[in-house]
């Protein structure tokens, strides 16, 4: 860039005209960067403002179903909100426990998804394979199959073996890992009970879990081909270990993509149809017939992963490495 | 030692012009071998590779397991429901649920169905996602920055919270009153007579009554919402797409471009003719993400489609009259039945990963996608 301004420059120095033709290309470079993004910018202006609008407009109003198929609309101010906050029993509630719920998962899915692509980046049999496997999740579990899932009592049912035993065929689902072994097993050591309990409920989450990395893991797989092997050579021939070499190298490296994927997650999860939140205010939605608390509550909601989104760009985007290029 | 060594030197000798041959006394076999097998290295190494090897397949069977029990009650007798000593082996095996499935519930109807809405919708947003997507990576326009913060807005707001509004939007659709006013359903504030005169005009043929009125065009049961949704940039995720082919165009390098230019080709022909062709595997990777997630979608297609005339493979989920029963495993034998609805719905998507998952991997490797 600077080095074109500085051709222009010298370029106009020493013929004037010549000038104007180089601020018209990049005028219409412009206006043709504007044409690429028009049928954005049109919908954007003509259909998802008015949408947008429309939604904040009627988290203000209490809607009337009137018998010929119309609607009447009356105004109520922050009524809805209020409702919501402070009148219905469970919103504030779910929010809580949704948020906290987050809060375990997003560390636990990043962690997992970093931890899955540098296993599928390294060379080994069967590599192709277990990608192909690994992001099946990604294509096929969504949308109805998530709904499907979300009551599904079949793979509980196929799951249990202790009914065998008894003939009854009922028995609590089994835990992959009992969290009180774990705890046992771990309470001499000076770790404390919350890690324990976090790590175990983790993996007994991990059917969600890895059904929620999938596109995290692309993500970080892309990051991770983006890093020069040249480095990597070095540091063996500086003999670092495998150990040292993800401290030093991979992670700095692929700490940007550890942002978006950050990012990303909180999104997902708190927009997907398996939150315990909005599911809430769907079943808010369905419930309510002329009252539009489910509005009022979905931009609370929002205005909240808005805040959260911020505050973990800005805190992170602190400790993110940037490699410099020329 | 020394003096051995260097009666051991190797001997390179010249065997022709261009090729010389060494020859030196190799290690016997057994202390390769026990050099290369009997070291820590080794020995990590192989731990490693069994660990890793153990886990990879353990979390491949829980990613699989949900489908093996969706197959094995598929194929289930009901019998087998109750029958504590089966598991996901069954007795017999029988085909009645995808029978029943295939002839009742409008399975082949609602599989064209799909496959035109998922097909025409992720053609479109693959092309205008490029488009787009070009736009904010390869120009410097005002506006650059607030065009890409506005995709990533859409991709932040759930869609859900939008819901009500969309329906209505769609229900009632409408641009800039041209809609009503060509159906007669203008108004401007409280001036009667000029209300009345807009009022008269109505231009719509009468076969079109039905759904163009005069409080808008009623789009629902129709696939122009999500088309429409599709044509500018806003259906579902694609401000991910977005994200992800702008971070790739990024990584595209302005030589190719700025030569185009300069041998006269315009901005458009230089989309088309180097920057489309550059990016097929990306494309293709787009694709298949709007492709799979537009058919097991069922949020839009619960919205926008109310009625059962237009029949969609997320709408078929549910128990077809052959198969109710009242006996003891009802409630298992209807949820194999809701989840072997599900596999028939995925089957064709399964088939077209097993051919395509490579585009998939490689196309997002290949992008170079970078956070900045």
């Amino acid at each position: 860039m600077t080095n074109e301004a500085k051709l222009q420059s010298t370029a106009a120095k020493k013929q004037a005209p010549k000038r104007r033709r180089a601020a018209s290309l990049d005028r219409r470079k412009a206006r043709a960067g504007w044409l690429f993004v028009l049928p954005f910018v049109i919908g954007f202006v003509l259909i998802y403002l008015p949408i947008i609008f429309d939604s904040v407009k009627l988290s203000f109003f209490r809607i009337e179903v009137l018998a010929g198929g119309g609607y009447e609309l009356e105004p109520v101010g922050f009524q809805n909100y209020r409702e919501a906050l402070f009148v219905d029993p469970d919103f504030v509630q779910v929010l809580l426990t949704g948020l906290t719920e987050l809060a375990f998962d997003i560390p636990a899915i990043l962690i997992f998804s970093l931890f899955m692509a540098v296993l599928l980046n390294q060379k080994m049999a069967g590599r192709a394979v277990f990608r192909a496997i690994f992001f099946v999740p990604v294509i096929l579990s969504t949308g109805i199959m998530e709904s499907i899932e979300s009551q599904n009592i079949l793979s509980e049912y196929m799951e249990e073996s202790e009914g065998i035993e008894t003939g009854t065929g009922e028995s609590t689902a089994a835990d992959i890992v009992s969290a009180i072994d774990v705890e046992r097993l771990f309470a001499n050591m000076k770790i404390g009970t919350g890690i324990v309990s976090y790590v175990t409920s983790a993996i007994n989450n991990i059917y969600d879990i890895v059904n929620r990395s999938g596109v995290q893991m692309l993500i970080f797989l892309a990051g991770l081909q983006s890093i020069s092997p040249a480095i990597y050579e070095s540091c063996q021939m500086d003999g670092a270990t495998g150990w040292e070499t993800f401290w030093k190298i991979t992670f700095p490296m692929i700490s940007p993509m550890i942002l978006v994927n950050a990012v990303y997650t909180i999104i997902d999860s708190f927009t997907t149809d398996s939150n315990s939140v909005m599911k809430f205010i769907a079943s808010t939605y369905e419930k309510t017939d002329g009252n539009v608390i489910s509005s009022a509550m979905s931009w609370m909601y929002f205005l909240i992963v808005m805040l959260i989104i911020a505050a973990v760009a800005g805190i992170m985007s602190a400790y993110v490495f940037y490699q410099k290029r020329d | 030692m020394n003096s051995q060594n260097i009666e051991n030197k190797p001997q390179v000798m010249k065997e022709s012009k261009n090729k010389i041959k060494v020859d030196f006394e190799r290690t016997p076999l057994l202390e390769r071998l026990k050099v290369k097998f009997i070291s820590m290295s080794f020995l990590g190494n192989l731990i490693w590779y069994i660990f890793r090897l153990v886990l990879l397949i353990g979390i491949a069977y829980i990613v699989l397991y949900p489908f093996f029990t969706k197959i094995a009650g598929s194929i289930m007798p009901p019998e087998d429901f109750v029958n504590a000593t089966v598991r996901l082996i069954p007795t017999k095996v029988t085909f009645n649920i995808y029978k029943a499935i295939f002839m009742e519930l409008d399975y082949m109807k609602a599989f064209v169905n799909t496959l035109t809405l998922s097909a025409s919708t992720a053609l479109i947003q693959t092309f205008i996602c490029c488009f787009i997507a070009y736009g904010i990576a390869k120009f410097n326009f005002k506006g650059n920055k607030i065009v890409f913060l506005l995709v990533i807005l859409t991709m932040i707001i759930p869609h859900p919270t939008l819901q009500l509004s969309l329906f209505m939007n769609f229900r009632y659709f409408d641009i800039l009153g041209i809609f009503k006013f060509l159906a007669g359903g203008a108004t401007v504030g409280d001036i009667e007579w000029l209300n009345n005169i807009l009022a008269k005009i109505d231009i719509v043929p009468e076969a079109w009554d039905k759904w163009w009125t005069p409080e808008g065009l009623n789009l629902t049961n129709k696939y122009w919402p999500l088309i429409i949704l599709s044509a500018t940039g806003l259906a579902f995720k694609n401000g991910l797409y977005i994200f992800m082919l702008r971070q790739f165009f990024t990584g595209v390098p302005a030589e190719l471009e700025e030569s185009a230019y300069i041998d006269g080709s315009g901005t458009m022909r230089t989309f088309f003719q180097i920057i489309l062709p550059l990016s097929v595997p990306m494309m293709i990777t787009v694709f298949l993400f709007a492709f799979s997630w537009q058919w097991t979608d069922d949020f839009y297609t619960n919205l926008f489609f109310t009625t059962t005339q237009t029949v969609l493979l997320p709408k078929i989920v549910g128990i077809p009259t052959s198969l109710t029963t009242n006996y003891a495993g009802q409630n298992l034998y209807y949820a194999a039945i809701r989840n072997t609805c599900g596999l028939m719905i995925i089957a064709p998507l399964i088939i077209m990963y097993l051919f395509c998952q490579n585009f998939l991997v490689q196309g997002i490797e290949r992008s170079g996608l970078t956070a900045d």
